[in-house]
């Protein structure tokens, strides 16, 4: 967890990073971070982390108090000796059930920062981006209500028609987060499905933004999808195209029978109206069974006899001009 | 003949605008001044606000805030990160192309 994390190595650095170092590391690590700029939902945590880890670097009060201290240099009173708090906390951290938090002094530091040494959970998130977003331009703004964040959700051909229920694991603003998503049948790829509220933390109290999660439909063996109209090829034996079959085939939905018409060569396009994706809003898709035919690799004897007695009595040559 | 029902269109004055923004009303209208925030004007001239708007100064806020960019540079800010979601999104609908078809 970001608390955890050193200053230097959030903002990649060296110790002995000069201030124009740590300040071209954060600009360029901003611009990459930033919510308004990147809709991951990792990236708020990264630029809170970044932003905290400035905020102490760029100050150098506050980074020698953090070289000195360390993470708890917020909770260490003024006047301290470095050498001296050091052997005090390995004192305490032999000691049996030692606890590190040190009395948790709240507000120590900069303008209400509470803080709780290596021990997360008492880092109150809001707070903590309050000091981001609000901390340096206060006077001016208020609370900052929280950005809008998008995430990828990959579903098979088969969810995506039939939609339902399915939980997404997301990492987010204070650890993984589990959503149970209801996905409406027959999202297309694109389609965004909003999650109100799950997005960035907003500052100092204000509403969060939005979680988006944006379908994406995984390449499936069978079929081949254009917005809501399903393809798959139909493989059929001469004498099937020739004389026309009745075929099962399977579908998104389940099992359907194709007819096909006596006479159909290959590439021609089957539709079953309505057998594509459904549609919450209006026309469902259509499905296309296209036609390609297969021919035995090796003969028989009899199919040979058969072939070849169909060759000498049909005058049929596809490459006839009409 | 059909008869429509007068709809109220959802729209903020100036102070309840500034006021669900927390911020000053001074600031909205220099945000309006500068092209940053779309506002329509009634018969007397005021500025009303569609409460879109309010995400909207949250993105400034939060932008500004993030970059130390001045409503100048900003104004340029917003309408290059809004056509690139225009492209992206623009991306995401073109079929992917692999190998001969493109198989979804």
């Amino acid at each position: 967890m970001m608390a955890d994390r050193d200053f230097y190595e959030a903002l990649g650095v060296s110790r002995s990073a000069s201030q124009d170092e740590i300040q071209r590391a954060y600009r360029k690590l901003a611009r990459k971070y930033h919510p308004d700029v990147n809709k991951e939902p990792e990236a708020e945590d990264r630029f809170k982390e970044i932003s905290e880890a400035y905020d102490v670097l760029s100050d150098p009060d506050l980074r020698k108090r953090y070289d000195a201290f360390g993470a708890d240099f917020r909770q260490v009173p003024d006047g301290v000796d470095p050498q001296a708090w050091r052997r005090a906390r390995e004192y305490e951290g032999a000691g049996a059930g030692a606890r590190r938090t040190a009395g948790g002094r709240p507000g120590t530091g900069t303008g209400g920062f509470r803080y709780a040494s290596a021990s997360t959970e008492d880092i109150d998130i809001d707070d903590l981006f309050g000091g981001i977003f609000g901390g340096r331009s206060r006077r001016e703004w208020g609370p900052i209500p929280g950005a809008d964040q998008e995430a990828e959700l990959a579903l098979t051909v088969e969810e995506a028609y039939h939609g339902g229920r399915r939980s997404v694991t997301l990492a987010g603003a204070g650890g993984q987060r589990s959503f149970d998503v209801n996905i409406p049948a027959g999202v297309v790829d694109g389609q965004r499905i909003r999650l109100a509220g799950q997005g960035g933390h907003g500052s100092s109290g204000a509403d969060a933004g939005d979680l988006y999660l944006v379908v994406r439909i995984r390449p499936h063996r069978r079929y081949r999808l254009d917005g809501r109209d399903v393809s798959f090829t139909l493989p059929l034996t001469p004498w099937e195209a020739a004389l026309g079959a009745t075929i099962p085939v399977e579908t998104p939905g389940g099992e359907a029978k194709i007819k096909v018409p006596p006479g159909t060569s290959s590439g021609r396009r089957l539709r079953l109206k309505g057998q594509g994706l459904p549609n919450p809003r209006g026309q469902p898709g259509d499905l296309y069974a296209e036609v390609e035919i297969m021919v035995p690799p090796k003969l028989s004897a009899e199919e040979q006899r058969l072939f070849e007695q169909l060759a000498g009595a049909s005058t049929f040559d596809p490459r006839k001009r009409p | 003949m059909t008869i429509y029902a007068l709809a109220r269109t959802a729209r903020l004055d100036l102070e309840s605008f500034a006021h669900d923004c927390g911020i000053h009303p001074d600031l909205v209208l220099r945000l309006v001044r500068l092209g940053l925030l779309d506002a329509e004007q009634d018969g007397f001239g005021g500025p009303w606000f569609e409460p879109s708007q309010i995400a909207q100064v949250a993105r400034i806020q939060r932008l500004r805030s993030g970059f130390s960019l001045n409503y100048a540079a900003l104004g340029l800010v917003l309408d290059l990160l809004d056509r690139v979601s225009v492209l992206e999104a623009a991306a995401r609908h073109r079929p992917r192309r692999t190998g001969v078809s493109t198989w979804t």
